[in-house]
């Protein structure tokens, strides 16, 4: 929290506004990741009532993004943040916004358990699992940056989207050869796309908030740019 | 389709580099500029651009300087018996503390508004021919003219046309400032010098300067002492902080307002203990 | 109780009590003044007593009754009146018998239990007239040009009378003063003329034929007053006292016959109001204890006009100087604390100063340098008006500047700076902004120090005030304005009527009505002053910030 600096502030409320407000963001993160986790088990272990489980409670991450935003909303009203606070409300808008989104995927991922799968496709799941863990990782290591709010953490963290679209990559070839070979799988393993289609998504938006941290600690755009653009900028 | 390109997103607002202003965008240059009240040294060797046809303003703690930096500008501090300046600021290439400068013609190129409305208890027209008069200009046509396009800039003609030669003590707080606004521009200066012109106003009053201000920058060059930083954000093209004398950081209010160079401005506008 | 000190009203009370005690000594002292004063407008009662001596004579005494006191019986042992032993006091009255030349004093005391009777007789009459007082008495006849006439002729050869009395004035002191005045200035001219060595032939020719031509200008005159004067001396009166003598009044003599008993409230009351106008337009008689006091009041209220004309600007520009332009220093402070103190010195001090200084330095150079014609009779090397003015001027000064100094303080520097930003120099930002709202402020200083200057009357008796002066400072004679003159004072116009004059019982209705007088005078220069005041600050009125 040291990068933060939100506890000097002449208006005790005001800080205790902001600190509210990101421990709702922690929340949520919290929420999001462990939706994708019980979504990721759900598709492993074929576990349906716990992927209904992930789908009905996507409403909770739903009203937490609503939440957040109305509070920011009132902040922006009230305080006029200006500089760093400034930039902090609007990673935090925009970093909730992701939030929702990744837990949106993670009911995608979580439908794929419902449409029963086979046996025979098991080994294709055991791929899945493993981009699976590397995404998970992936929104740990944001998170954990964006608590934080950890520059270095977040600069890393950036980089790692790559090797999330590398793995997917092979895992859609891997996953097109299987259809070549077998077109009566096509239906399972289209719904096996959806979810590597999934993960990969979540992969960019962990990206996105890792530019949202570094907006908020240089106050530079990395936006569309190249990682080593973002050297260059730092 | 529009192209949208950071250029043309930013077009409105000609971002001017200000330590590398040509000569003729510079309005005010001031250079190694040290004051002292006695022994006290008020402000420490400042040097800064003001740029011409643009609002620039004065942003701090109180008692940082910012009002007597203002104040340096058309040599206010004179009146202050203990004052003592050293280093230069530059109106049109001269050094206003130059032994020879006539003061009061100093005084009709930089106008200045204060604090607190100060109408003078005389008519409202009486008020804002105040500064030809003194001139010697006694033309009645003249003078009508003056007053209709001096209140017309301040935004206050249509308010007071009717009862020019009623007492300006009579107007609202805002009016009143507004009235000493169109007094201070009715000499025609280059250079307005506003401090904290709506300290003493309510909201609504507040924005009306705000808005006058802006229209102001057509015609003079703006420089601004505010308490307010969101009023800094919003009428300033440049935004200066100072803090115990020092000019911390100087540069586009955009800038300032949202990634600030020095963690003092960023503390002192986001409201933390410096 | 306890709880009643700690409520804080007994502070109430006592400042209630100490702004009462304020208010009722005021109303009393315009009280007293005022009843006093009036009283003696008012047209009293004429009464006729008749009355036995102590020596058993019988006698009748006529008049106006002016006092009554208690004695004690034992202070009259002495007259072995037969009185009733049990009376501890008699009371006695004081009767305004007038009548001056045939009792030596107008006035005598007689004890009521010598009265036999008391009337009030319808045709007693009390004559006003311009030498030896009042008159009263019985008109036996009226004489017209040596035939007699009936009684209802009176108003018609009274208004007559007048007339003539008042072209004869006219005739005395316009015309006849303005050829003296031509006269002594040709005087002078010729021997100025003599004095600078520049007196040619021709010009004392000329002078001298312009002398003569005015002598002869008033001859004419003079003829004319003689004949004026014979036609006055026509008419006579024949009076009959109270001791039965019978008395030839000439009508000229004659101001006002009234029969007071005869007169209705309206009647008394018309008449109070004429003799009130007399006494403000009409000049002193007898010594100051009759008549009007307006060259007494035309002097008070020109000398303080003078005054205040020369000490506002002086006043002025010396605070000005002290506020504005006098650094902050110790010899300001010093300079402060001089002024502070001077409002403290007694004023016959200034009196002798004015005197020394003034007078005898000043006026004197001024004699030796410009009106060396005169010597050795000074002009301006004598108490006059100017001197007066400039003294209290002097006296006042404090007052003026330490007022005014307090009002340009009170100014809120925004004023200033508002004006100088405008590039405008300080004496511009002096002389348009600061003065202007200075001005009731600058105002109140002026009030103040007419109505101390009013009131003074010390320094005044050293420095040119008199008695009796022959001429107003201001007349119809070149320059109009006579400041090298002396003139009358109503303050001292009271002290040599109350305490100077040889008829002391007579002059103290008229020392109350001189101090009424002297009081609304004040009053109306101060109501003036203070109306300007107000106008000059609703125009000026500061924002309440």
């Amino acid at each position: 929290m040291d990068n933060l600096n939100i506890g000097r502030h002449i208006s005790g409320q005001f800080n205790e506004d902001l600190e509210r407000i990101i421990n709702h963001v922690m929340h949520m993160g919290g929420l999001v990741e462990k939706q994708l986790t019980d979504a990721l088990t759900s598709v492993c272990d074929a576990d349906e009532a716990l992927a209904k489980q992930v789908i009905q409670n996507d409403y909770l991450v739903n009203s937490a993004e609503v939440s957040i935003d109305d509070e920011c909303t009132r902040i922006i009203a009230k305080r006029q943040p200006a500089a760093g606070d400034l930039r902090l409300v609007m990673a935090i808008v925009k970093t909730i916004t992701d939030l929702e989104r990744i837990g949106d995927e993670a009911e995608k991922i979580a439908n794929v358990t419902l449409e029963s799968l086979t046996t025979q496709h098991k080994d294709l799941l055991a791929n899945l699992d493993n981009l699976g863990r590397h995404v998970l990782t992936f929104l740990q290591a944001t998170l954990d940056a964006f608590t934080r709010m950890d520059l270095d953490a977040a600069v890393k963290t950036h980089k790692s989207d790559d090797k999330i679209d590398r793995e997917y990559e092979a895992l859609m070839r891997q996953l097109m050869t299987y259809m070549m070979e077998d077109p009566r799988s096509i239906p399972q393993v289209m719904s096996v796309i959806w979810s590597a289609r999934a993960l990969e998504r979540i992969g960019d938006r962990c990206q996105n908030i890792c530019e949202y941290i570094i907006y908020f600690v240089k106050g530079k755009v990395v936006r569309h740019t190249t990682p080593e653009d973002v050297q260059a900028i730092l | 389709m529009i192209s949208v390109t950071p250029k043309n997103l930013s077009a409105h607002n000609v971002k001017l580099d200000l330590n590398n202003l040509s000569p003729e965008q510079v309005a005010l240059e001031i250079k190694n500029l040290d004051l002292y009240y006695g022994n006290k040294q008020a402000l420490q060797n400042i040097s800064m651009s003001i740029p011409k046809g643009q609002v620039t303003a004065f942003i701090g703690p109180s008692g940082c300087g910012k009002s007597t930096l203002l104040r340096c500008i058309n040599r206010m501090n004179d009146l202050v018996d203990s004052c003592k300046i050293t280093g230069q600021i530059k109106l049109n290439g001269e050094n206003i503390f130059h032994r020879h400068t006539d003061v009061a013609a100093l005084r009709r190129k930089v106008g200045m508004v204060f604090q607190r409305p100060n109408p003078f208890p005389k008519s409202i027209y009486e008020n804002v021919v105040y500064g030809l008069r003194i001139t010697g200009e006694n033309n009645r046509r003249v003078l009508d003219e003056a007053v209709e396009t001096s209140l017309r800039s301040a935004a206050l003609w249509n308010e007071v046309k009717d009862r020019l030669h009623e007492s300006a003590l009579g107007l609202s707080g805002g009016q009143q400032q507004r009235l000493v606004i169109a007094r201070a521009i009715a000499i025609e200066p280059e250079v307005l010098l506003l401090d904290e012109p709506t300290s003493a106003l309510d909201p609504i009053s507040t924005l009306t300067i705000e808005e006058l201000i802006n229209d102001l920058k057509q015609q003079f060059t703006v420089v601004i002492v505010t308490h307010n930083m969101q009023q800094a954000a919003r009428v300033s093209d440049q935004t200066a902080f100072m803090y115990m004398g020092d000019l911390i950081e100087y540069s586009d209010t955009n800038t300032l307002f949202t990634t600030p160079r020095q963690k003092k401005t960023e503390d002192y506008i986001t409201g933390r203990y410096g | 109780m306890n709880n009643w000190f700690k409520s804080g009203a007994p502070w109430v009370w006592l400042s209630a009590g100490g702004v009462s005690i304020s208010l009722i000594s005021v109303l009393g002292l315009l009280w007293l003044i005022a009843s006093r004063g009036l009283s003696y407008f008012w047209p009293a009662d004429l009464y006729q007593f008749e009355m036995t001596a102590a020596d058993g004579k019988n006698l009748t005494v006529i008049g106006e009754i002016y006092d009554r006191e208690s004695i004690p019986v034992a202070q009259l042992a002495h007259l072995e009146l037969n009185i009733d032993p049990i009376t501890k006091t008699i009371e006695r009255l004081l009767i305004k018998t007038g009548n001056r030349e045939l009792v030596s004093l107008d006035f005598r005391w007689i004890l009521v239990p010598q009265i036999n009777e008391t009337l009030l007789p319808e045709a007693l009459v009390v004559i006003e007239r311009r030498t030896n007082g009042n008159f009263y008495g019985y008109i036996d006849d009226i004489i017209l040009d040596g035939q007699s006439v009936s009684l209802d002729k009176m108003p018609e050869l009274l208004a007559r009378v007048s007339a003539f009395q008042k072209q004869i004035a006219r005739l005395q002191s316009s015309d006849i003063g303005a050829i003296n005045y031509q006269i002594e200035r040709a005087r002078l001219q010729e021997r100025k003329h003599k004095l600078d060595g520049t007196l040619t032939d021709e010009l004392q020719k000329e002078i001298s034929s312009n002398v003569s031509k005015l002598q002869a200008e008033y001859q004419v005159l003079e003829r004319q007053l003689l004949v004026l004067r014979e036609q006055v001396a026509r008419d006579q009166i024949v009076v009959r006292a109270m001791d039965g003598q019978k008395v030839n009044i000439n009508l000229a003599d004659v101001l006002q016959v009234t029969f007071n008993n005869q007169l209705s409230f309206f009647g008394k009351l018309k008449l109070f109001f004429s003799q009130v106008a007399a006494f403000v337009t009409d000049d002193p008689r007898e010594a100051n204890t009759e008549g009007g006091v307006f060259p007494a009041i035309f002097g008070t209220v020109l000398m303080v006009l003078l005054m205040t004309v020369i000490v506002s600007p002086l006043g002025v520009m010396a605070a000005i100087y002290l506020h504005e332009y006098a650094g902050n220093n110790a010899l300001t402070k010093l300079l402060r604390i001089a002024v502070i103190n001077l409002a403290g010195v007694p004023s016959i001090v200034y009196g002798v100063f004015g005197l020394g200084f003034f007078v005898y330095m000043v006026g004197g150079s001024l004699d030796q340098l410009f009106y060396q014609e005169t010597l050795p009779s000074p002009t301006f090397g004598t108490p006059g008006v100017m001197w007066s003015a400039i003294t209290l001027a002097i006296l006042t000064l404090p007052v003026v500047i330490v007022s005014t100094e307090e009002g340009l303080s009170r100014i809120p520097s925004a004023m200033r700076h508002g004006s100088l930003a405008l590039g405008a120099t300080k004496a511009e930002t002096l002389w348009r902004i600061i003065l202007p709202i200075a001005s009731p402020a600058i105002m109140t200083g002026i009030i103040l120090a007419i109505a101390r200057a009013a009131g003074e009357v010390a320094p005044l008796m050293l420095v040119g005030v008199v008695k009796m002066a022959p001429n107003l400072p201001l007349d119809g004679n070149f320059p109009f304005l006579h400041l090298d003159r002396k003139f009358m004072h109503l303050g001292f116009h009271i002290y040599d009527v109350g305490f100077q004059s040889p008829n002391v019982e007579a002059a103290r209705p008229l020392v109350y009505a001189t101090a009424l007088l002297l009081v609304s005078i004040i009053v109306a220069l101060n109501m003036t002053a203070v109306s300007i005041r107000n106008r000059l600050r609703e125009k000026y009125r500061l924002l309440e910030h």
